[in-house]
């Protein structure tokens, strides 16, 4: 099984996307040395894991904002709705 | 006989059937005069003379009706009365009943719009060049919304909905009324400055145009333009229209279209992924081809012995491999059969360097990268890169080989 970087753990959809759009395409066109094909398809088997880890998350998190500390950070709470 | 029919009325009855006439044919009409003569009575009540030029008609206002009216009635104002027209029996005279009352032309809050519009606009404020894409997969949507109102919980609903790997951050806001504005300012602000989101929704539901005045102020439209991150527009109805719609990155017509224009439906995201996992697939099938042709053009020059028999064995390995490959994009295709672990299992053991584990080496050309994958390939290159399953050697064709 391939294993992800500490990177690909970290990156979100858009960006999952993005890379495995442009390693399909790239290795598509079937320019690259079998090394670099290997390496991309791991990189693309990886991504799409990511991909797919990220869709499956089972419930939407709602947070709400209590407002903002003197260096920008937020503070939030979980929302507690449903009034 | 001339008179053997005449109807001889009493005053009563005769002002009573006028009134009776006037108010079944002018139950609702609406009169535009100036205001002269307005005097309040200590019941509340107001009592004026719309005028023009040539005429004028006696206007009562009750109380309640007065205490709605949002402007300030004056004498030599210009005024739309909408009301029913009646007979003031006691003194015999006809007037009518104002059950409403603006005032004629634009209204105040109208003007300033229009004249907030066409100043920003030429200040460039709504220039589409400067407007931002929205994100195609927002994993952080915030919401700057009043916490209560069917707004939010519209948004939220479609979001959980059509997008459930969101996280929401709600930026709870008042939606109307003197605070309404600088909260929202300080809201986009702060999301702006901590990038706490990857869009914004604005908004609320339908109301008033003093209602929904709060998003016709010029800090909202220019808080909208400075945040970094894109905002999408939703306030009130389809019809109504506000300065934060033109200054937004993008309008909705309802805080659920807004919602909708955000999130991507979850299923297709799926789908789009499976297909270019498919493709991935797809390519590794046919590099797979490409190095089966290569054993197969080896197992003619090595005709012997133990090294023929070891490529025999990568032959069928590599038929195995091509015929797991097209039995996987086959379960992909039937609607994502079996899950996304087995799937990548069994494509992780369809992984070429699995070969080069069993002995077998990449031969490279060293200076333009490319495989080598014949005798005269080897010559014509000279200088070879050899992949192990371990890494690289650097290898030269000896002298005389030709």
């Amino acid at each position: 099984m391939t294993d992800m970087t500490e990177e690909q753990q970290k990156i979100g959809l858009e960006e999952a996307m993005a890379r495995l759009e442009a390693i399909v395409a790239e290795l598509e066109k079937g320019e690259q040395t079998l090394e670099g094909a290997l390496a991309r398809f791991e990189e693309g088997l990886a991504l799409g894991k990511r991909c797919r880890e990220i869709l499956d998350r089972a419930q939407t998190r709602v947070r709400e904002l209590l407002g903002a500390a003197e260096d920008g950070s937020l503070r939030t709470q979980e929302w507690q709705d449903e009034r | 006989m001339p008179f053997a029919e005449e109807r001889i009325y009493s005053v009563t009855d005769i002002v009573g059937e006028v009134r009776r006439l006037m108010e079944k044919g002018y139950a609702s009409v609406a009169v535009t005069g100036e205001i002269s003569n307005l005097r309040r009575a200590s019941s509340g009540h107001l009592y004026f003379t719309l005028k023009d030029e040539a005429a004028q008609l006696s206007v009562v206002c009750f109380r309640s009706t007065a205490a709605r009216a949002a402007l300030e009635l004056a004498d030599g104002l210009q005024v739309v009365a909408r009301g029913r027209l009646t007979v003031y029996e006691a003194q015999g005279r006809f007037q009518m009943v104002a059950e409403a009352l603006e005032e004629a032309g634009l209204g105040a809050l109208e003007r300033r719009f229009r004249e907030l519009v066409s100043r920003l606009a030429a200040e460039g404020l709504f220039e589409e060049a400067a407007k931002r894409a929205l994100p195609r997969y927002p994993s952080r949507v915030a919401v700057v919304t009043s916490p209560t109102g069917a707004a939010v919980r519209d948004i939220i609903s479609t979001l959980r909905r059509r997008w459930p790997c969101a996280e929401i951050l709600l930026a709870p806001v008042p939606v109307q009324g003197a605070a309404a504005a600088p909260a929202i300012v300080a809201a986009l602000e702060a999301l702006s400055v901590a990038r706490a989101a990857d869009v914004v929704i604005l908004g609320r539901g339908g109301g008033s145009i003093e209602d929904l005045w709060a998003f016709n102020e010029e800090t909202v439209a220019r808080a909208i333009r400075r945040c970094t991150i894109p905002v999408v527009s939703a306030v009130g109805h389809e019809t109504d229209v506000t300065i934060a719609d033109f200054a937004a990155d993008r309008r909705a017509a309802t805080p659920t279209a807004a919602a909708e224009l955000v999130a991507p439906l979850c299923g297709e995201v799926e789908r789009a992924v499976a297909a270019l996992e498919g493709r991935l697939q797809g390519r590794m099938a046919s590099a797979l081809a490409l190095w089966r042709a290569r054993l197969e053009r080896l197992l003619e020059s090595y005709a012997l012995g133990e090294v023929r028999a070891r490529i025999e064995r990568g032959l069928q390995r590599l038929d195995h491999a091509a015929e797991r490959l097209s039995r996987e994009v086959a379960a992909m295709v039937r609607a994502r059969a079996g899950t996304l672990e087995a799937r990548l299992a069994a494509l992780a053991a369809l992984d070429p360097r699995a070969i080069l584990e069993r002995g077998y080496a990449i031969c490279a050309d060293r200076t333009t990268g490319r495989l080598v994958r014949s005798r005269a390939e080897a010559l014509a290159a000279g200088r070879l890169r050899v992949t192990f399953r371990d890494g690289d050697v650097p290898a030269r064709v000896e002298e005389g080989s030709a």
